[in-house]
């Protein structure tokens, strides 16, 4: 255990990937949005709310870092003697902490829009009001699931480029989105469309936060199956 | 002496070579071996192997008596700096030596930084921007610093100039004379290491071709050296291996351990003999142990 928890102090070496950057595109994420909302509230009395979805930009980075934590960490660790296993635990467990942070810190910024009004202008971009609608302990569960799942997406990839090189990737990215078309297709064929919507529209946040979660558990078991025989 | 490692029937095969072709071999404990042979001879892959970094595709390797694949206690007692190393993104040396605190038990701190002073590492740059020397620096710093109980070092020396390879072999003889431990030496300079090995391993083609003593390796051959007309009465008959000569002096290298009678006749004759270049036996022999290839290209 002693030494998984190394694996987690060597990733956060990277101060930068895994804390510097994210707080930079959050920071610069709140600042752009900021202004836009500034820019459309001066414009004249805006009636409605304003809703943003530039706070989703740190969470997509969060495929970003599960490409590095893998193929820029792994060869180290494997020169510092550390298993297969210790590394994927402390990866996983570093990837957690971070997106605890980033959640943490997505609601503190809903708690701060909800008590300024939308910083005073109307403007929302963490307080969703879907994402809220069961509350400020599902909303960061949201949050965490969702940064979890872009973490994993991105650390499997890297997996399946570092087991079977690029070819294999490439061919399982157009193979995911024919499957994708397919499904498509399928729900136009069988006139379900309506139903498919109805059920978007049922979902709550947490059953969608438990949806991220078993993907992202699906994703994160192949990769341990395909880190057990990859090659630094 | 104990084994430490022990490996029967190794065989690595990539789709289009073998890298690695049947071997076995064992490593004793506390000793310093050189993992000898040319670049692709398989040296990097078997010692990969050893480190479970590789896979083999058959064959069996024990690590102090244990299979070493994902096994945390076989482990974290080798070291293994490959020569060509990746480092996190952002790592500076400093943060590499932090890491290896962390993970190696006997890390040694005081002389990890009388290395890093001796080899002048700029510690605070970024590891991506470091020369090629400077890199082959943080390798060598780790694996000796590291002090685990068996160390490789996968051709160390690359970049670093004379001197800095000077310090790595006296500190490396120094530190393994108080703390011994087995060290695994990969190396295609072979004159430059022989003096810091005790046995060598010469592997050619995936196949090993020597695993003796250096002594004995030594033994096999001996240059005599003197008069030339008394230099050539004393080797004619015997296999030649290498042939010196400057003005009225000779020297040449036979092959063929000296006897006694030899040594004698040497001395009646006023010749010398001197110590015989590793490399030039290891080189002659490896030519020797291939002629299968060799029939294979004709």
């Amino acid at each position: 255990m002693n030494r998984t928890l190394n694996v987690v102090r060597m990733q956060l070496v990277n101060r930068a990937t895994y804390i510097w950057v994210p707080l930079m595109v959050l920071g610069g994420t709140i600042v752009i949005t900021l202004a836009i909302f500034g820019l459309i509230a001066s414009n004249g009395n805006v009636e409605v709310d304003m809703f943003g979805g530039g706070a989703q930009a740190p969470l997509w980075y969060f495929a970003v870092v599960g490409v590095q934590a893998l193929t820029l960490t792994f060869p180290f660790s494997q020169a510092m003697s550390v298993t297969r296993r210790e590394f994927y635990l402390g990866t996983l467990i570093t990837a957690a902490l971070t997106a605890l942070g980033l959640a943490l810190l997505f609601v503190i910024g809903g708690f701060i829009e909800e008590v300024t009004d939308g910083w005073g202008l109307g403007g929302y971009m963490f307080r969703l009001t879907w994402v809220w609608s069961q509350g400020a302990v599902v909303a960061g569960l949201f949050f965490f699931s969702l940064a979890m799942l872009f973490f994993v997406v991105g650390f499997c990839g890297a997996t399946v480029y570092k087991r079977w090189g690029n070819l294999v990737l490439t061919i399982s990215l157009i193979g995911l989105a024919l499957l994708f078309v397919a499904g498509l297709w399928l729900i136009g064929q069988l006139q379900a469309w309506p139903e498919v919507m109805a059920w978007f529209g049922s979902l709550t946040p947490i059953s969608l936060t438990g949806a991220m979660l078993a993907v992202a558990a699906v994703l994160a078991g192949g990769s341990y199956l395909m880190l057990r025989r990859s090659i630094a | 002496m104990t084994a430490v490692i022990e490996v029967k029937n190794l065989t690595k095969r990539y789709r289009e070579k073998t890298a690695v072709d049947d071997i076995s071999f064992t490593i004793e404990r506390d000793s310093i071996y050189g993992l000898l042979g040319r670049n692709g001879a398989g040296k990097t892959t078997v010692m990969s192997i050893l480190t479970a970094q590789n896979f083999p595709t058959s064959g069996d390797v024990r690590v102090f008596g244990e299979a070493p694949y994902e096994n945390a206690g076989v482990l974290r007692r080798m070291c293994f700096v490959r020569e060509s190393q990746k480092y996190p993104d952002d790592a500076t040396p400093l943060h590499a030596f932090r890491i290896a605190r962390l993970f190696y038990p006997n890390w040694d701190q005081p002389l990890a930084e009388r290395l890093i002073a001796e080899f002048q590492l700029p510690v605070k740059q970024r590891i991506k921007k470091l020369s090629r020397g400077q890199l082959s620096a943080v390798g060598v710093i780790i694996g000796i610093a590291a002090r685990a109980e068996i160390t490789f070092f996968d051709e160390p020396y690359l970049g670093l100039d004379a001197v800095a390879r000077q310090i790595f072999y006296d500190r490396l003889l120094e530190d393994y004379a108080e703390h011994p431990r087995t060290i695994i030496l990969s190396s295609h300079l072979i004159d430059e290491v022989s003096n810091l090995l005790e046995k060598v391993i010469v592997i050619d083609g995936g196949r090993i071709v020597m695993d003796e003593d250096t002594e004995s390796v030594r033994d096999r051959a001996a240059t005599i050296l003197g008069d030339s007309a008394a230099v050539e009465a004393f080797v004619a008959g015997r296999e030649v291996i290498h042939r010196e000569s400057l003005g009225r002096v000779t020297s040449v290298t036979v092959l063929g351990a000296l006897t006694a009678a030899d040594r004698a006749a040497l001395a009646a004759s006023g010749l010398d003999v001197a110590p015989v270049s590793l490399q030039q036996l290891i080189v002659r022999q490896t030519q020797h142990a291939a002629p299968a290839d060799e029939g294979a290209l004709r």
